[in-house]
């Protein structure tokens, strides 16, 4: 995705009260023309409000809304050139297939044959048959059809911006896969600017050119897949991301760190910081589980704890240790199943380069 | 899989139980309802101001029927039906809309209020309204003493007795309309209006054909209950317009002819179940439920 690309929507200090409860608060970030942009958090984050008042469904408290430099923040959704899928698709039940695709023409007053030729082809581009499909009702549709009949309906009201609110989230996970990257594929088609939803931060990476990170109504981290990977801003974000090891340390002064593991405090190396930490300071230790390796007799590493292996798990060319450093204290390692001889000796390590310093 | 199946279960199968259960409806609906009715028809082709079944048939009374103007009182019974669903339908659209999608929890609060209404009997709140509008009565009263308007008894005219059925036959309409706007999905009328529609459009192309199945329901039950009525011609509307039902009851009292009677009311069940078939194949409320499918 191009940097400097122009924002498509701008969304500025957005805040959204439910009497005394904020759902979004003080949000602003900037989608770009024709990115896909992916708004994800954990359930009840505020991402279904934050769309609804990005498609004009639910008024902010506070703040503005810009599209190329206009405020639409009093514009309804039938006037503004965005189109939501629901998570529950909402399509017309007491239409065919081909007539809720038309839908959009329909109410723009297009011509029937028109409507037919469009509906035609955008069934056709989602890989739905329109000779079986068109007249078909659509509550004869399997689900992963009438994902693609949402999606060739909000097409066929040609909007600037799509909005996505979760709609796989029903899929089983092979179709999910197979329809990530057919949006996907779709978005880059045909050049439109898609805003994605999701509480899975697998199903973000896969699809989109950013990522936004949303806690309790605040954006935490806004970036591309890759950065916010290779450094999350904090704790949360980064467990987030995945399987990760989030040790709770305290600072000595200079490069040294107690972990205080429940049961008694370790001895840590920290990895070099741009500011040293203050003694004192809290902070939790973010270390991979690839980045941890179990060490041979006579090997060094930044640090060192004795622990002793609880499972195994195996991924494949991967195996997955659940270890213990003390009880009630366990940590994740993912090693190749080549190095497995080296777990035996308990010894478990990592270099400071590999462990990153975040606020909790 | 039926060849192998052991005989003495399929004859205890669930249809056989299906059957035992329904059985006191089927004969409550037997004696209560068929026989009657056989009776009523069979009546009809008596001679008339006879009291004798065991006669040879005659058409004699649907003759007097379509020679003299009973006809009149059929078509005021079937008119004044259909402007009372009509208002109805105007009416309780928007108060459904808003007990199902707005009020929410307030809801409950104004059904019971209405529903209350309907605890009093019918011709008890009839006599009310009369108090109302008679000459010199609480409206005319206060409009003389308040205004020093003079008005005559409001009562006795067409407008009145639509008033008082579309009054009465309200709950009747308003319940089943609720449910069917219920049925429309908040997310589907979102949609909708996200893809471009106006508030019309969406009422025209998503409320109206969803709610469809309440609308119906509704329509019909007021169309049943008012094109029967008779007290609301009767006591608001005095001998102004003579409803085909009040002629019935006539007949049967009054002149004693109940083979006229019968004869009457046959025609009259007749033409009813000829509308209410007539709306209910124009819609097929399956589809309309979204129930069907072709798998
Ligand atoms: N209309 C409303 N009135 C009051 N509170 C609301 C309303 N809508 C949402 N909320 C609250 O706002 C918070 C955020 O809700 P939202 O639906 O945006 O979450 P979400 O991130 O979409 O969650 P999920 O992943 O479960 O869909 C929730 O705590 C919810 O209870
Ligand atoms: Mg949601």
């Amino acid at each position: 995705m191009d940097e400097s690309a122009a924002p498509i929507l701008e969304v500025a200090s957005v805040t959204k009260r439910f009497g005394k409860f904020t759902a979004v608060n003080d949000v602003s970030f900037k989608i770009r023309d024709g990115e896909f942009f992916t708004l994800v958090g954990p359930s009840g984050s505020g991402k279904t409000t934050l769309l609804r008042i990005l498609v004009g469904m639910e008024k902010p408290t506070t703040g503005e809304l810009r599209l190329r430099g206009e405020i639409i923040n009093d514009l309804p959704p039938n006037r503004r050139p965005t189109c939501m899928v629901f998570q529950s698709l909402a399509l017309f039940p007491h239409m065919t297939v081909g007539k809720n695709v038309e839908f959009p023409l329909t109410i723009r007053g297009a011509s029937e044959s028109d409507r037919r030729t469009r509906a035609w082809e955008l069934l056709k581009l989602l890989h739905l048959d329109p000779n079986r499909y068109y007249d078909k009702n659509v509550s004869q549709c399997s689900g992963g059809e009438r994902q693609r009949v949402a999606l060739a309906r909000a097409l066929a009201y040609d909007p600037e911006i799509l909005f996505f609110d979760e709609p796989l989230s029903a899929l089983d996970a092979r179709l999910r896969k197979m329809l990530q990257k057919e949006l996907k594929d779709i978005q880059r088609s045909t050049k439109k600017t898609f805003c994605y939803v999701t509480h899975s931060l697998e199903e973000a990476m896969v699809m989109s050119d950013r990522v936004a990170i949303l806690r309790a109504g605040v954006i935490e981290q806004i970036g591309m897949p890759d950065e916010i990977y290779a450094s999350p801003k904090n704790a949360f974000v980064a467990e987030f991301m995945g399987e990760v090891n989030l040790l709770d340390i305290t600072a000595l002064g200079g490069a040294s760190a107690t972990w205080d593991t429940g049961r008694k405090t370790v001895p840590l190396a920290l990895p070099e910081l741009p500011v040293p930490l203050e003694a004192g300071a809290k902070r939790k230790l973010l270390i991979r589980p690839e980045s941890l390796r179990f060490l041979a007799a006579g090997e060094h590493a930044g640090n060192t704890v004795p622990v002793k292996i609880l499972n195994e798990f195996s991924l494949g060319s991967r195996i997955q240790y659940h270890v213990e450093v003390c009880p009630g204290c366990t940590l994740t390692v993912e090693r190749l199943r080549e190095e497995r001889t080296a777990a035996a000796a308990g010894v478990l390590g990592w270099e400071l380069a590999d462990s990153q310093v975040l606020e909790s | 899989m039926s060849v192998r199946t052991p005989k003495k279960t399929r004859e205890f199968g669930p249809g056989f139980f299906g059957a035992l259960a329904s059985s006191p409806f089927g004969l409550l609906m037997l004696f209560g309802f068929v026989a009657p009715l056989l009776c009523v028809v069979w009546f009809g082709f008596m001679p008339p101001k006879t009291f004798e079944l065991l006669q040879v048939p005659t058409l004699q009374n649907y003759e007097v029927i379509f020679n003299q103007t009973y006809f009149k009182s059929i078509l005021w019974s079937l008119g004044l039906a259909a402007v009372t669903v009509a208002i109805l339908l105007v009416i309780c659209y928007p108060l459904a809309f808003a007990l199902a999608k707005i009020f929410k929890g307030g809801a409950s609060f104004v059904t019971y209020a209405i529903a209350t209404s309907l605890f009093v009997s019918e011709n008890i709140r009839l006599f009310g309204w009369v108090i109302g509008f008679m000459k010199n009565g609480v409206v005319g009263g206060t409009l003389a003493k308040l205004l020093g308007v003079q008005v005559d008894s409001l009562l006795y005219n067409v407008p009145v007795i639509i008033l008082g059925m579309v009054y009465v036959y309200l709950p009747f309409m308003l319940f089943p309309l609720t449910l069917g706007v219920k049925m429309v999905p908040d997310q589907v009328r979102e949609a909708a209006f996200d893809l471009g529609a106006n508030r019309w459009q969406v009422f025209k192309k998503i409320d109206l054909p969803l709610s469809m199945p309440g609308v119906l329901i509704g329509s019909l039950l007021v169309f049943v209950l008012s094109v029967g009525a008779i007290s609301e011609a009767k006591i608001l509307g005095g001998q102004k317009v003579v409803t085909i039902a009040s002629d019935i009851e006539s007949e049967f009292t009054y002149a004693q002819n109940w083979p006229l009677g019968s004869a009457l009311s046959t025609l009259f069940i007749a033409l009813t179940a000829i509308v209410v078939f007539f709306a209910l194949g124009r819609f097929d409320l399956e589809k309309l439920l979204g129930k069907k499918s072709n798998e």
